[in-house]
């Protein structure tokens, strides 16, 4: 295998290395903790206070409110449980599209009580802001919509979620793992309260995450213990892991517009380059309201397993929309919501590209797909028994 | 997830693939879980299959089960294809990861349902 090509972004990044040069001496010689009050813990709190400006900055907050986690998850997490304050009554609005960080929060919480209404979302992946409104009840504690789909791009009407939110003063929740340091995303101008966000989606290293908190917003903590982050998240903090996402979101505020411009120019040549060369593929999501990277490929009555399966003995990385556990495939729940038909859904193949994604990648990528579904739809089975 | 090279070998190049234009005997298999499905056409010849072919829907191993158990089945009495079992397939792709035995579940039903059907087409010739 001589070429490698790696289109699975929205999973993870490789660690760009200037953010590798930052971290390493917090390995090692600036290995303080942060609470201590001796010339070693005060080289730690240096940089995780310098971490949290420059997210802060990104994101036009005041540091205080960024609070570190252990990712995208533990973000969701802290976010939908603690603005539904511990969640033993009231109500919280989310979609039936949201990460399952999101989604099993919720489903948690109405294992305790807490009634949960599960927006749908129309055929391209978008919840009505009006729907959001109507489900509105006067119990009503949160609102938790996802600003960008990992599967499937479509980028959510945040703000006009968010305004909502405000008119009757329910604290807005947004999960941005996905979208965040990839697109703009000003938290006070989308009028949301609560923000989660990832550090290995954007370049930076596995294992710490953060929220962005709008001051003033009520919420309990979920961990508890000293009084780190503010008391919103007791633990020590990860010191190399926060000095590396705030090296990462750096260089994502030097590179994000440009790189979004270009990849969006190559994520199209994919598509419509699969799409000239093979019949019945679909492109699911949102066609404009679209991260600028991603590219959900739905190949009518071919298994997507097989085909990332043909594209990784290719070198190529994609992932499946469909996963096989025990042998029991179902589509996603996100391709089910948009109600894509079933023959679609197994075989849709997202493909997300990132930095090092050249033209040359994807021209090779095309080349694979049309080899690889060819040969399988070639060995479909052909009328009925 | 992890494949054997045998397994990897047969998905890549897949044998005996294709439709069968009159065969002998006709059967399919599927695995309502995940929609797999195997269809094998057998030409037989003095009750030993002499020409197999295929065609399948589905995952990898799937895909390799049926080539693999094509090339398995070539000569044998149509008789010994009611008793296929799976792990002989499993056996010959070296191992099946434990969530994907389906694949071979599979494809030893298509051929069971195969020597079956030819089996009912002989009671008829008789």
């Amino acid at each position: 295998m001589s070429r490698r090509v790696y289109l699975d972004h929205n999973a993870s990044t490789p660690v760009h290395p200037e953010v590798v040069a930052e971290m390493l001496p917090y390995w090692t010689e600036r290995f303080g903790n942060p609470s201590s009050v001796h010339g070693f813990g005060r080289e730690a709190r240096d940089a995780v206070d310098t971490a949290r400006a420059r997210i802060a900055g990104f994101l036009r907050a005041a540091p205080e409110e960024i609070v570190f986690t252990s990712g995208g998850t533990e973000s969701d997490n802290l976010a939908v449980k603690g603005l539904a304050l511990g969640g033993a009554r009231g109500h919280l609005i989310t979609s039936q599209i949201e990460h399952h960080a999101v989604l099993r929060t919720c489903q948690a919480l109405e294992a305790g009580g807490l009634a949960v209404t599960y927006l749908p979302v129309d055929q391209h992946g978008l919840v009505d802001p009006d729907d959001v409104k109507r489900a509105i009840r006067p119990d009503t504690v949160a609102i938790s919509v996802m600003h960008a789909n990992s599967e499937i791009g479509t980028v959510q009407p945040v703000a006009a979620i968010g305004a909502i939110a405000r008119e009757h003063g329910i604290p807005f929740h947004v999960d941005a793992v996905q979208s965040f340091g990839k697109i703009a995303v000003d938290p006070a101008a989308l009028g949301i309260d609560v923000l989660s966000m990832s550090s290995h989606k954007i370049y930076g290293p596995k294992g710490i995450g953060a929220l962005y908190i709008r001051r003033g917003t009520r919420m309990v903590a979920i961990q508890h213990g000293g009084d780190h982050e503010r008391r919103r998240r007791a633990g020590t903090e990860n010191v190399p892991g926060i000095v590396g996402f705030g090296k990462a979101v750096e260089l994502r505020d030097r590179e994000m517009r440009p790189e979004a411009e270009r990849l969006q120019a190559l994520r199209d040549r994919l598509a419509d380059g699969v799409r000239a060369r093979l019949d019945d593929v679909r492109l699911v999501g949102h066609s404009v309201e679209r991260l600028p990277a991603t590219a959900n490929l739905a190949f009518r009555q071919v298994e997507s397993e097989s085909i990332v399966l043909g594209l990784d003995l290719k070198g190529v990385a994609v992932s499946a929309g469909s996963a096989c556990t025990a042998g029991h495939v179902e589509p996603s729940h996100v391709l089910a919501a948009v109600g894509l038909p079933v023959d679609w859904a197994m075989g849709a193949v997202r493909c997300s590209l990132g930095r090092s994604t050249t033209a040359e990648d994807v021209d090779y990528v095309i080349e694979c797909l049309e080899t690889v579904v060819g040969k399988l739809r070639r060995l479909l089975p052909t009328g009925s028994l | 997830v992890k494949y054997s090279s045998v397994l990897i070998d047969h998905f890549l190049n897949p044998r005996n693939a294709g439709l069968m234009r009159d065969p002998d005997a006709v059967g399919q298999g599927e695995y309502e879980g995940c929609g797999d499905l195997a269809r094998f056409f057998l030409r037989v010849r003095e009750g030993q299959v002499g020409e197999v072919r295929f065609q399948a829907y589905g995952c990898g191993p799937t895909i390799a089960a049926a080539s693999v158990a094509s090339e398995l089945m070539g000569g044998r009495a149509v008789g010994d294809l009611l008793h296929v079992k799976p792990d002989e397939i499993e056996h010959a792709l070296d191992g099946l990861p434990e969530e994907r035995r389906h694949a071979a579940e599979v494809v030893a039903q298509a051929l069971r349902a195969a020597a079956q059907d030819w089996h009912q087409k002989e009671d008829h010739r008789v």
